[in-house]
């Protein structure tokens, strides 16, 4: 008897039926990523970010739906987007000054665009 | 402890590229790197003339700055904003984050800003190719 839950009680872990997702959730959001992708869209010249903001949208629609896999997916894939474009704008920077390293001074005064 | 680590090394890599944007010129100096989209397709994707823009901000030209890439102007005062309180949140181990980035229409607005941005800015004619790096 002692067992035995109350009819309207929702079991463990689950959103009860017609409550919003807001307020107290039990899980926090996980990271969009939201910040770092317009980073990597504005400075590192590289349209991934543009990935990556789609896919922080994702997180966001997919938390307010309540998906909380769905988002937690979502911001994993955001997060790969953005250290993509991160890492690609990294290995552009590094590239082009190895560039200029090993032809040395002969194109230091070019017009760059 | 790791997170103090990442903000400690994030100032010194901020202040350290901040030296270089301010001592050299992109447009003079060819060591930095060229955006591959602009390159190879010749037109301007939405960080085109960012670099340009940070040596004119660090010099105090904003205008200038604002005509290489008005898209990364406007966004340094909120990114500023979001930065200055991560780290104050992280002093006062309180949570003082924007919340606006986990807001569902964020994203989307921001998204359709950076489409017409990237689109606008290509359309070689006098309104618009004020916006072109």
């Amino acid at each position: 008897m002692e067992d035995q839950k109350p009819q309207d009680q929702a079991p463990f872990g689950q959103q009860p039926f017609g409550q919003s997702p807001f307020g107290n959730n039990p899980t926090p959001i996980p990271k969009n990523w939201l910040v770092e992708s317009i980073l990597v869209t504005i400075f590192c010249c590289i349209p991934f970010g543009i990935v990556g903001i789609v896919y922080a949208s994702s997180v966001n629609n997919k938390y307010a739906m309540g998906d909380y896999a769905g988002a937690q997916a979502a911001s994993a894939a955001a997060g790969k987007w953005t250290k993509i474009g991160f890492f690609l704008g990294i290995v552009s920077i590094v590239l082009s000054f190895l560039f200029f390293v090993v032809l040395g001074f002969g194109g230091f005064m070019s017009s760059y665009r | 402890m790791i997170m103090k680590l990442k903000y400690i090394l994030g100032f010194i890599i901020i202040i350290g590229l901040s030296i270089i944007y301010y001592k050299f010129n992109p447009e003079v100096y060819n060591f930095f790197p060229e955006c591959p989209f602009h390159k190879y397709l010749h037109l301007d994707c939405p960080g085109c003339g960012s670099q340009r823009a940070v040596h004119a901000l660090l010099h105090g030209h904003v205008l200038s700055a604002a005509n290489y890439n008005l898209l990364m102007v406007l966004s340094i005062p909120l990114l500023l904003v979001h930065f200055s309180l991560k780290v104050y949140s992280q002093i006062t181990k309180k949570d003082f984050a924007l919340k606006i980035w986990y807001h569902p229409s964020t994203p989307k607005i921001i998204f359709a800003i950076v489409i017409l941005f990237w689109i606008t800015r290509n359309i070689p004619f006098v309104p618009f190719n004020y916006l072109a790096s």
